[in-house]
């Protein structure tokens, strides 16, 4: 038991680790593009829209990051 | 709509823009692996380094060897499986997203380093700690087989690698060049391994920080790209567009890290102690 433990808690650690935001965010931010997409969105729109998100979970780990430096 | 074709498809079809593209894409894919594949292995070899040097070099190479062949056969197996099984468009959504959460790890450590809040790899003080830790076991005669050696060795290259082979079989599996991506990575890691043959110390010159930098930029840049193909976006400029979105990282990346600093400074000046010591 323990050793499968490990073995998830290696591939948790491995893709995930300490930044759930940094796992979860690009996933919720395809699920919104992919459906604007299927409801027609322009193409260059959608773009926009997956670049603009992808940059906002970048700099909500950073901040949240910043506040536990802050924090100490 | 691009995303429908794969490149070994557009290859075939013998159209000479789109071959061109393929060659493009096999060279990013090579570059790509090669960096991260350059990175791993100077980390890697900090560790070999110090059993080699505190213990025995044999067993530590067996150690090595293991382990770059176990890495081998999990890009091979599993990179011909999802090549094999997983339609070109699913293949690049789920790549993408992977891309996008490991590239947006390394991005943000990177800005986080660059901007003084995070501590920065230092192989020459990795190296000291890791000689202590293996001089309190009992040394074996030069002869016999050293299990400490190979065991400590082989983790440490297959930890280390693991990332590369990660990289490797995404990239590689997502453009259709797992080969490309195979030889950028194991190209560098000779590189870095031959390097660290002939020095034999820590490869503390390497600018560690800056190429997880840019690896961490190629890795979102093109998981955006895929991931958006993937889902049905046809970019403006077809591929012309993986430039502007690098480039787009690029400075925001840039920003970020120069907005850090300054935050950091404050705080310095605020609380001295806590921000001299960033976090590890």
């Amino acid at each position: 038991m323990s050793y499968v433990r490990r073995f998830f808690a290696f591939w948790y650690d491995f893709l995930i680790g300490d930044k759930i935001e940094l796992f979860i965010g690009p996933i919720v931010a395809m699920l919104i593009v992919g459906v604007a997409v299927g409801m027609g969105l322009d193409s260059a729109i959608a773009g926009l829209l997956f670049f603009g998100l992808i940059v906002l979970i970048g700099a909500l780990s950073l901040a949240r990051s910043l506040r536990s430096v802050a924090g100490g | 709509m691009t995303g429908a074709v794969s490149l070994r498809d557009y290859a075939s079809q013998g159209r000479p823009s789109s071959i061109g593209r393929m060659d493009s894409t096999i060279l990013v894919t090579a570059i790509s692996a090669g960096l991260a594949s350059a990175v791993e292995m100077v980390e890697a070899v900090t560790i070999v380094l110090a059993v080699g040097v505190t213990r025995q070099w044999r067993s530590t190479l067996f150690g090595v060897a293991a382990a770059l062949l176990t890495l081998f056969a999990i890009v091979v197996i599993f990179g011909a499986a999802i090549i094999a099984v997983i339609p070109i468009e699913s293949l690049r959504i789920l790549i993408g997203g992977l891309l996008l959460i490991y590239g947006l790890q390394w991005l943000t450590k990177a800005i986080l380093r660059a901007g003084g809040a995070k501590a920065k790899h230092d192989e020459a003080e990795l190296y000291v700690q890791n000689v202590a830790a293996l001089e309190a076991d009992a040394p074996v005669a030069a002869d016999k087989f050293d299990g400490v050696s190979f065991a400590v060795a082989f983790k440490g290259v297959f930890l280390e690698g693991l990332e590369v082979a990660f990289i490797v079989v995404t990239f590689g599996a997502s453009a259709g060049s797992l080969g490309a991506a195979a030889a950028g990575a194991a190209i560098a890691a000779a590189a870095v391994l031959v390097v660290a043959a002939f020095v034999r110390q820590p490869l503390t010159a390497v600018p560690e920080n800056t190429l997880k930098f840019v690896v961490g930029l190629m890795l979102v840049t093109f998981g955006t790209f895929w991931a958006g193909e993937g889902m049905g976006i046809e970019w403006p400029g077809e591929d012309v567009a993986i430039l502007a979105i690098f480039a787009g990282y690029l400075v925001l990346s840039i920003i970020a890290s120069r907005l850090i600093g300054r935050q950091i400074a404050m705080l310095a000046r605020r609380s001295p102690i806590a921000a001299s010591e960033p976090q590890p």
